[in-house]
Order: structure tokens, then sequence, then C-alpha cells
């Protein structure tokens, strides 16, 4: 999945596609238990035949075959110019550590289409990629894409194949519905674009929308389908990790409320999620700036490591008998 | 937990009711989203005061959800959005308060395998994240009672806990339908057996709410004459009476609900401000909807009473 870069890329001309478009959508399976790495592989056997990439190291993940889905529809431009696409978008599934899920769609948009649609084994012998139909403006599609919860419906939406895929995988009977706890699923909607010479050069832009959407826009040097997907999905996953850890601990009281009411509440976060927090570790090198660069501002993993800490000065203080909040003050 | 509060007669007080009971259940911490599947006539934007959700919702609602036309349906954060000053901002401890609206205009529905089944993905989808799923169904046999009751017999929802209220006044008349309703000819109990619902476990899934119920000790008849307030206890005693023949009897009845001046007027939330500071709501109605919004997760409650 993470494609080592290749030791020519930085002598070689820019490769790949001008732009990308995808979204990730991430929740916490509904399964009692970390789900088993036979079953995880039997979960996200999407397509018949076709193989489940497992891997054990850093953390356990299992990802499944790509799946396409024809896509005819207009662009979401934030101009409101009608432009149509026609083609594929890539999604596939992702499971990590047997507890937490994403949807991962993608589409690559071509630089130039015709404005005659094609036979579909045009768009076939080219997965994952869709052919605007007429002259577009990257910046445009840029910013009609990341706010396409504001602009009226009936544009390509990847973030609805992300969703379906999701239910689809929630909703099977391998899975026991008892997850531990409730959560929300969080959103990314993401772009990633060719930085041009003499502009600004390769960075990342994260936002955060609202309580579950994020935006993210990418400049690279190199826009690499594969790479810069299995980075967004990282992303996601670690984003999550932080919101639901920190939704956790606001509504347990911790810090408010006496006594061992507000740890028995975040058990459940001690239990299942501290130990999936590895940011990173599955990036691709050419990458890693950007993540770097992202914990720099905003800083994942500090606002990570500052609420673990609470915690487990909470826990210290209750085992040692106590209670936290008996020297705040008078 | 599902929760479906469904009533036999239109006007019955069931979704001003529910939506304070879901008010009351998000104020002490608890997750809780609003489901307006009252096809004929969603009123929840009104009880919830969300003008926005009038006019927004022309595309993306419940109904443009379940034939297929969207991938999800609108939400609606009531804490960010109502214009109801008494309910922002959103309470510190208070979990989400979501309401997901019905189309404006609605419109037909088939009763198609993919209805129910889009019905049963989006419960499970709401059980991931929510405590409370609460579903305001249309009056009497309708189409989005049957509709439910056909997506939770489906396997894959066998272990979510789906519970039910059933609204009504108490007249005769009122008793004597929501009875209907329940036990009768096409009614819940029937229509759910012949779905493939387990009729005991059903059975003991069903509570009911008495709504805008004028209490003789209720201060608003403080100023009665000697025979007027006799005659009420006199009326009281009797539908006390066909209410445990018709197995609406206290066992099975989850609360009751005082008539209020504030509901008489007006269809809105209860706030805390209404009852302690300006006072033009009634305490006891306040805390019947906190006793109801506990007792949907009481599982003493919702023991089979045989
Ligand atoms: N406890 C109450 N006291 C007085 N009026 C009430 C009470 N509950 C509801 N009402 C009023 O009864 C009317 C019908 O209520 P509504 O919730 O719309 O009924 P339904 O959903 O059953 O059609 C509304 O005007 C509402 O404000
Ligand atoms: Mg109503």
């Amino acid at each position: 999945m993470t494609r080592p870069s290749e030791p020519f890329s930085t002598v070689s001309p820019p490769a790949g596609p001008d732009l990308l478009i995808g979204e990730v959508r991430t929740a916490l399976l509904q399964h009692s238990v970390a789900l088993p790495r036979a079953a995880a592989g039997q979960l996200l056997q999407l397509r018949h035949g076709e193989r489940v990439r497992t891997s054990e190291r850093p953390s356990g993940q299992a990802v499944s075959p790509d799946l396409l889905t024809g896509v005819d529809c207009p662009l979401p431009t934030a101009s409101g110019r009608a432009v149509r696409g026609v083609g594929t978008a890539t999604s596939r599934a992702v499971l990590t550590e047997g507890r937490l899920l994403q949807a991962s769609v993608r589409v690559r948009i071509a630089a130039t289409g015709g404005s005659l649609r094609l036979p579909w084994g045009h768009y076939l012998a080219r997965p994952g990629t869709v052919e605007p139909s007429g002259r577009l403006a990257g910046a445009d599609l840029v910013d009609g894409h990341l706010s396409a919860d504001r602009l009226p419906g009936g544009a390509l939406d990847l973030g609805a194949i992300a969703e379906r895929l999701l239910t689809d995988l929630q909703g099977r009977r391998v899975l026991d519905r008892r997850a531990p706890f409730r959560s929300r699923r969080t959103r990314l909607l993401w772009t990633a674009t060719r930085a041009e010479p003499g502009g600004d050069g390769p960075g990342a832009l994260f936002t955060i929308e609202d309580g579950t959407l994020r935006t993210l826009r990418l400049t690279l040097e190199r826009v690499d389908p594969v790479a810069v997907a299995a980075f967004c999905e990282d992303l996601a996953l670690h984003d999550w990790l932080l919101t639901t850890l920190v939704q956790l601990v606001e509504r347990s009281g911790l810090g408010s409320a006496p006594g061992p009411e507000p740890l028995l509440r975040l058990r459940p976060a001690v239990d299942h999620l501290l130990h999936l927090w590895m940011p990173g570790a599955r990036v691709d090198r050419a990458l890693a700036p950007i993540w770097a660069g992202l914990e720099t501002r905003p800083g994942f993993t500090r606002q990570w490591a500052a609420t673990v800490q609470r915690i487990r000065d909470h826990l210290a203080l209750q085992a040692i008998g106590l209670p936290a909040h008996s020297y705040q003050g008078d | 937990m599902l929760i479906f509060a469904i009533s036999d007669k239109g006007g019955t007080g069931r979704s001003v009711t529910s939506a304070n009971i879901a008010y009351r259940r998000a104020l002490p911490g608890a997750d809780v989203c609003y489901l307006d599947f009252d096809f004929g006539s969603p009123t929840s934007a009104a009880v919830f005061d969300v003008p926005s959700a009038l006019r927004g919702t022309e595309q993306a609602g419940l109904h443009s959800y379940l034939r297929g036309e969207v991938a999800e349906p609108q939400r609606i954060d009531i804490w960010a959005e109502t214009e109801s000053a008494g309910l922002r901002p959103r309470p510190a401890q208070a979990g989400q308060l979501v309401l997901l609206p019905g189309d404006r205009g609605g419109g037909e529905f088939v009763l198609g395998s993919d209805t129910v089944r889009r019905c049963a993905d989006l419960f499970l989808r709401l059980e991931e994240e929510f405590e409370i799923t609460l579903v305001d169904l249309s009056a009497g046999r309708s189409y989005a009672a049957q509709l439910v009751l056909e997506a939770t017999a489906l396997p894959e929802l066998s272990s979510v806990t789906a519970r039910w209220l059933v609204f009504h006044r108490w007249t005769r008349q009122h008793i004597i339908a929501a009875a209907g309703l329940v036990y009768g000819d096409r009614g819940i109990m029937a229509t759910g057996a012949s779905r493939g619902h387990e009729r005991d476990r059903l059975r003991d899934s069903v509570r009911f709410v008495r709504a805008a119920v004028p209490s003789p000790s209720s201060p608003m008849f403080a100023e009665l004459r000697p025979a007027q307030a006799l005659w009420l206890s006199i009326c009281d005693e009797d539908l006390t009476r066909l209410a445990s023949e018709h197995k609406l009897g206290p066992m099975l009845t989850l609360g009751t609900v005082p008539l209020d001046p504030v509901l008489q007027w007006r269809e809105q939330l209860i706030t805390d401000e209404d009852v302690l500071s300006s006072q033009v709501a009634n305490l006891e109605t306040a805390q019947a909807f906190a006793d109801l919004a506990a007792a949907l997760t009481d599982d003493r409650r919702w023991q089979s009473p045989l």
C-alpha cells in the first residue's frame, strides 16, 4: 500500500495527474472486540477472487481490493460552472487494528476530456479517472469539492459512495453490533494538486470545518494516487482518534464531576483507543515532511499526548485515593 | 435504542411530548436524535423552532432518503440552529440533539424492500452514534408504522432494542382507540406478528403515555366549585377503570403529562427557564417530561407485567 518512493523521483520530471480529489470517512467498527485477522479478511473481501492485503507492522491493518463506481454527473465547481464528468471513482475499505473502519474514495481528474461521451470501455481502461466535458480550472474544482456540503446537490458526491460502503460493511452479519462505546463518524474531504513551478511549494492546509467535517488541501511535487490516498487515510484515522478521545473526556466530566465516575466512563477509551496512536507510520517517505508539517500545526500528537496525560494523571490520583479535584482551590 | 412514538389519532400531543422527551434526555448528556416520520404532517421544525429546516428541506429530508434520492438525510443540530433563545447556547453537559426532518411537501412512497432496507440502514447508522433514536410516526395504522415494523423485523436489527410509546389523551374515545391501535385489527401487534416479530417480545416493548391530562389537583383547577371538582374526579375514576379494562393500566403506562397552559397555546419545548424564571409553564409538566426521558431506558419499567 505504501509504495516506497522511487529513487529517481528527484531527477525525473513531475509525474502523475495534476489533480486528485477524495474523501475518507472513519468510524468505529460496530463490534464488541477487535475483529480477528481472518474475519477482517472476510469482511473486506469486496471483490470475489481479489486479495485483501493485510499487514501486521506497525499495527494490524487490512485493506480491501479497489472497487470502481461509474460516474456521469456534473463536477462540483465553486463557480457553479456546468462541467460534466464521466469515468469511474476508486474506493476501498481499510480496517486498522480490527477496530477502526474507513471508507476511502478518490478520483483523478483528467486534464482534458472530449465533449462527447465515449463508450464505457474507454473509461474502464482508465480506472479511477474522471474526464471533464470541457475546460476546467483546477482551483474551481478544488474549492467546489472542499465545499461540497454547501453546494446544491446533484454533483459528483464521493461522500455518498463512501457512506454506502461504510453502511454496507457496518451492517454485515459477522459484526455483533455491540461496539464498546458510541461515537461519531468523521469525514475528511481532500484534494491534491501538483506544485506549480514558481508557485507555492509543497504543503498542506488542514481545516476543521465543524464537529465532524475536515478538509485538507495538499500541494505536492508528485501526485501519486495510491500514496496520497494512504496518507489521507492515516490522517483521517488520527483525526478521528483525537476527536473521539477529546469528546469522551469532555463528556466524562473529568475534572468537574466528583468521584470515580468520570474515569469509569473513560474506561472504553483507555481500553480500546490509546494504543492506536501511530501517526505517519504507514506514510510514503515522500509525504513524511507533510505529516511533520501537520504535527507542527495544528499539532495532532501534542494535543493527543496532553489529553492522554490528563487521563493518566487522574488515574494515578484515583489509584492513591486522592480525588483530583480535592486540592483545587478552597 | 430505538423509540417509536405513535398514536391512533392526530392532535393527541405525541409530537410535542416526544420532542420534549428528546430534549430532556439530551440535557444531562445523552446523544439523542429525533426523526420526523410523521409523513402526513411533519411538525418537528416548529416544535424545535428551526425554521431553517422548513426552508431547507425540499430535497434532502427523510422522504428523499427513503426513496433513495440522497445517500444521507439532512441533519439539523438543534442547539446550533434553533431560533428559540431559551435553547441556546448548548448547555455545558448536554449531549447532541439532532433533528432529521421530513421533506417539505412529503410525497408518496412505495413500500418496497428497498425502502425497508434503507430504513434499517438508517436505524443501524444512528445506533452507532446515538443513545436514543426517537422516531415520531404518523397517526394511526400508517405506512410509516408498517415500514418501521418491517425494518425492525430484519435479522440485522435483532440485537437493537426497540420500544414503543403509544400516546393518547385521557378521554373514553382516546383510550379505546389507543387500545385498538395496539391490540386490535391491523394494529401494531397483528402487523408486527405478520412481519415476523415475536409476539411476546413485541407486546412487552409497548407502553402508553397519557398526554395533556387535566389533573383535578392541578393549580389550573384551583378555582373549581365543589360540584365541578367532584364531577372531575368521578370522570377520572371511570377513565382509570376503562383504561385497565383495555390493557392500558398503570403497569403499562410509562407516564402521564399534565395539561399545560403553555402547550395548550403553543407547540414548543418547555425549558427550565419557562418553569423557574418566567413561570409560564408548570413545574409538573417539565418534571413529567424528565421522568419519561429517564423511563425510556429504565429496564424495571419495561419488565413483562405478566
Ligand atoms: N401537555 C399538554 N398540555 C396542553 N396541550 C398540549 C399538551 N401536549 C400537547 N399539547 C397540544 O396539543 C396539540 C397537539 O399536539 P401534537 O404534539 O401536535 O399532537 P400529535 O403529534 O399527536 O398530532 C398541540 O397544540 C400541542 O401544543
Ligand atoms: Mg404530530
